[in-house]
């Protein structure tokens, strides 16, 4: 599927529950706390960049604000978004985001525009103490502006179907990363862009069929156990003792780095000429892996405490504090999973992409990995030039 | 000669050349006894001072690059290495500098032994310190402080007091060394004795003619940067003051015809203070800027507990951590409080925490206090990225507005 038919399609799955009567509430930082937003009688949805609308935003950002946040702007100047009853900004994750926010309750004071700030500390208790008392203000204010105070009820409920979705997601990766030809990469993109554009209980069974279907094969495989064994390593991020992968059949390319989903990078290997349906096994993006492998909330203690702990789980973000422990996870995944290529993308003006990718193209040198670094915006303006590149890039690692 | 010229220089801009000197043989001495710290500009320096931790400052160092006309060939530095000339030049300067020190004839630093980052200025900082750290093998310790949307909540500064707590810890640890309460006091005393008397420099700009200009304070503005907590720098303030005071008295202004008082908000361009020189040669003077006022907080406490409360508080508190309201207030009390007639809004490419929103905080300043303003675009440190002839034009036709 081309990326804008992914976007018509989200938009459509959005229209639909809208004229339902439900109210969806857009976010754009990956980490939402889902279950908390469900429990408010709300559909989490990711707010996507679309490539065909440009350059709606000059009166009021300077180009040097990211692409993504160019790029949503247009939209929202434009009335090209889906009906949003809110949208929610993350805060104290990057400079582009702090700010845009800002702007965006200025210009369209009109809409609901939440702010859930973050902390970059990799301050264990104190982190998640600090998190869960920004997520309780924030379920509060969706019960004020909304009039739906948090259900019990429903918070159980979504902490089971975000666990459905996830597990048979974090299953169908590994699966990718193992054997490839058992599932192609626009499948898993488009499971994890219909999660990300709101996770139902249609997306859940849909994305359960599949891992259904895969399931059996993997069986006869008699890799069952070794798909969980990855599974668990990439959730506790430590593949130091997973045994190193062998399916080399092909060359194995990762791609790391930008704020943009699975899809988008399926949409861009489309047109590369000579690339084959297993040769990307892994994304670490920040829509997709990371939004995915989230441990699940637990349901012992307080709920936004629980909900804390699980969004800080997930795998650290550019933005977050933790480059070595990424480095060292990004080494293990290069040796231990057989990686021969990585790419390493960068959104335009995205200072925490630009800054980490150096680090990360150094840590793959030191492994042995060549890689290619793809300077993005969201309009995909230079296309030819990036497939271009990705060509060349998959050609010289043939010939080693 | 010193009479012709548009604007008049301060007699203790020559102490302040000293003090660099000082601070930059001070620096050297800690690098070689494994004490140096390189801290970032809105760190709480109280603490590493008071456990003898001898801090540096890297954006500090890239003001000097930029002075120094070298911002683009060192920035390229960077930029060869693979950073992106997209990213904030003090960054590039700092990671291009640290590269290759030998090329750059000033403005490279001593290796340090540990990075001190506090991202109450922006996001930007711990990216930088850790492409440092893989430099320099020196660790990071980033002091989380969340951005304010409006008071500071009880968790927020909670959050910043734990994370003061791990800072005495991480110093404990990598120094060797113990935070004692009476030198904690003493230093925070020297600190904010040291912020009190610069701020009264920058009030003394209410006056008519005012009495520093904007680079004055630029200039001016780097002790309390970097050596607020000890005794010289106090003393570099009291002389300030007594000059400023004199000049006040006296009804001397920074340049030699004030006519329009402007604000001005944002970095300066580094590598081109005589901009504000060639201003001054049309009667134009700056007596307020949103930068320097940044430092206004004084750290106040009786014991241990107490300082890192008021540190928590007054850190949180910054300019830069604030939302744009705030920045909008800030700008119109300063508008009002110096009788401005219109405001310039330096668009700097570099920093987004501090330039994304002035687009449309231009407008809201305007519509609060009636006067005019202007955004121009460039940059701090990196000249490539600075169009003087159109900036030229642009502030020209700001100034046609009062004509
Ligand atoms: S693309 Fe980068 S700069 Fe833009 S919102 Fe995402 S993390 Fe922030
Ligand atoms: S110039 Fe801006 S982005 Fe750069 S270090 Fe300073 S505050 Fe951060």
């Amino acid at each position: 599927m081309s990326y804008p038919e992914v976007i018509e399609q989200s938009n459509q799955v959005l229209k639909a529950l809208v004229d339902a009567g439900e109210r969806v509430l857009g976010y754009i930082y990956p980490h939402p706390p889902h279950e908390i937003i469900i429990a408010h009688g709300l559909k989490p949805s990711l707010v996507r960049t679309n490539p065909s609308v440009v350059g709606a935003y000059e009166a009021s950002l300077q180009t040097f604000s990211c692409s993504l946040t160019r790029n949503l702007f247009s939209q929202r100047v434009n009335n090209s978004f889906p009906q949003l009853a809110g949208i929610v900004f993350s805060g104290n994750t990057c400079d582009a985001l702090q700010n845009v926010g800002d702007v965006w309750r200025k210009r369209f004071p009109k809409d609901n525009v939440f702010r859930l700030t973050y902390p970059v500390g990799d301050l264990g208790a104190s982190s998640v103490d600090f998190l869960a008392m920004e997520i309780k203000a924030f379920s509060d204010e969706l019960a004020s502006l909304y009039g739906e105070e948090f259900s019990e009820s429903s918070f159980r409920e979504a902490i089971m179907l975000l666990d459905e979705i996830r597990n048979a997601l974090q299953l169908l990766y590994c699966v990718r990363i193992l054997h490839p030809s058992l599932i192609s990469y626009n499948t898993l993109s488009s499971l994890v862009g219909e999660f990300l554009t709101a996770p139902t209980q249609e997306a859940a069974d849909r994305i359960k069929m599949t891992w259904n279907e895969v399931l059996e094969r993997i069986e006869n495989m008699g890799q069952r156990n070794k798909v969980g064994q990855l599974r668990d390593s990439l959730l506790n991020h430590d593949l130091s003792d997973f045994e190193t992968v062998i399916d080399t059949s092909g060359p194995r390319i990762a791609v790391i780095g930008g704020m943009i989903e699975p899809n988008t990078v399926a949409g861009l290997l489309e047109n590369v000429h000579g690339i084959s349906d297993t040769t990307l096994v892994l994304d670490m993006l920040s829509f997709g892996f990371k939004t995915v492998f989230t441990p699940p909330v637990g349901i012992e203690d307080d709920p936004y405490e629980e909900s804390a702990r699980s969004i800080l789980g997930a795998h650290s973000e550019p933005t977050q504090e933790g480059l070595p422990k990424r480095i060292t996870f990004l080494k293990d995944v290069l040796t231990r999973l057989s990686i021969h290529g990585l790419i390493v993308c960068e959104q335009s003006f995205c200072d925490p992409d630009e800054f980490e990718s150096p680090s990360l193209e150094r840590a793959a040198k030191e492994v042995g990995v060549p890689t290619v670094k793809l300077p993005l915006d969201s309009e995909l303006s230079d296309r030819a030039r990036i497939e271009g590149r990705i060509q060349t890039f998959l050609e010289t690692i043939d010939d080693n | 000669m010193n009479d012709e010229k548009p604007y008049r220089k301060l007699e203790t801009q020559a102490l302040l050349q000293q003090i660099a000197f000082r601070h930059g043989m001070e620096a050297m001495a800690a690098s070689e006894e494994g004490t140096l710290a390189w801290v970032s500009s809105g760190f709480p320096v109280e603490i590493p001072v008071a456990m003898n931790v001898f801090p540096t400052y890297p954006e500090q160092a890239g003001a000097i690059i930029g002075a120094t006309k070298i911002g683009p060939e060192v920035c390229g530095f960077a930029e060869d290495l693979g950073y992106s000339q997209e990213l904030c030049s003090y960054a590039r300067a700092s990671i291009g500098s640290t590269d290759r020190p030998d090329d750059v004839a000033m403005g490279a630093l001593p290796k340090p032994q540990a990075l001190l980052g506090c991202n109450n200025i922006c996001g930007t900082i711990l990216k930088w310190y850790d492409a440092n750290s893989e430099q320099t093998g020196a660790p990071v310790f980033l002091l989380d402080t969340p951005p304010l949307e409006a008071e500071q909540k009880p968790h927020h500064r909670a959050y910043v007091k734990q994370g003061l707590e791990r800072l005495i810890e991480f110093l404990a640890k990598t120094f060797n060394t113990t935070l004692e309460e009476d030198r904690f006091r003493e230093v925070s005393d020297l600190s904010s004795r040291a912020i009190k008397l610069w701020t009264q420099s920058l009030k003394a700009c209410q006056n008519k003619p005012s009495p520093l200009n904007c680079a004055d304070r630029f200039l001016t503005m780097a002790p309390v940067v970097s050596s607020r907590g000890v005794e010289h720098c106090t003393e570099f303030y009291e002389v300030l003051l007594a000059e400023v005071e004199d000049r006040v008295k006296q009804g001397i202004g920074a340049i030699r015809e004030e006519k329009i008082r402007l604000l001005w908000d944002n970095i300066p361009p580094w590598f081109i203070l005589r901009f504000f020189n060639q201003l001054a040669a049309q009667g134009v003077v700056f007596p307020a800027d949103t930068y320097t006022h940044a430092w206004s907080g004084a750290v106040e406490g009786t014991d241990t507990d107490s300082l890192l409360d008021g540190i928590a508080d007054i850190y949180s508190n910054v300019y830069l951590n604030k939302n744009l309201d705030a920045k909008v207030d800030k700008m119109c009390q300063l508008i009002k409080d110096f009788d401005l007639d219109g405001f310039v809004m330096f668009s700097v490419r570099s920093c987004k925490r501090y330039s994304l929103g002035q687009l449309v905080s231009k407008e809201i300043v305007t519509e609060r206090t009636g006067v005019p303003g202007v955004v121009i675009e460039g940059d701090m440190v990196d000249s490539r990225l600075f169009n003087e002839a159109q900036i030229q034009t642009r502030v020209d036709a700001l100034l046609e507005m009062f004509v």
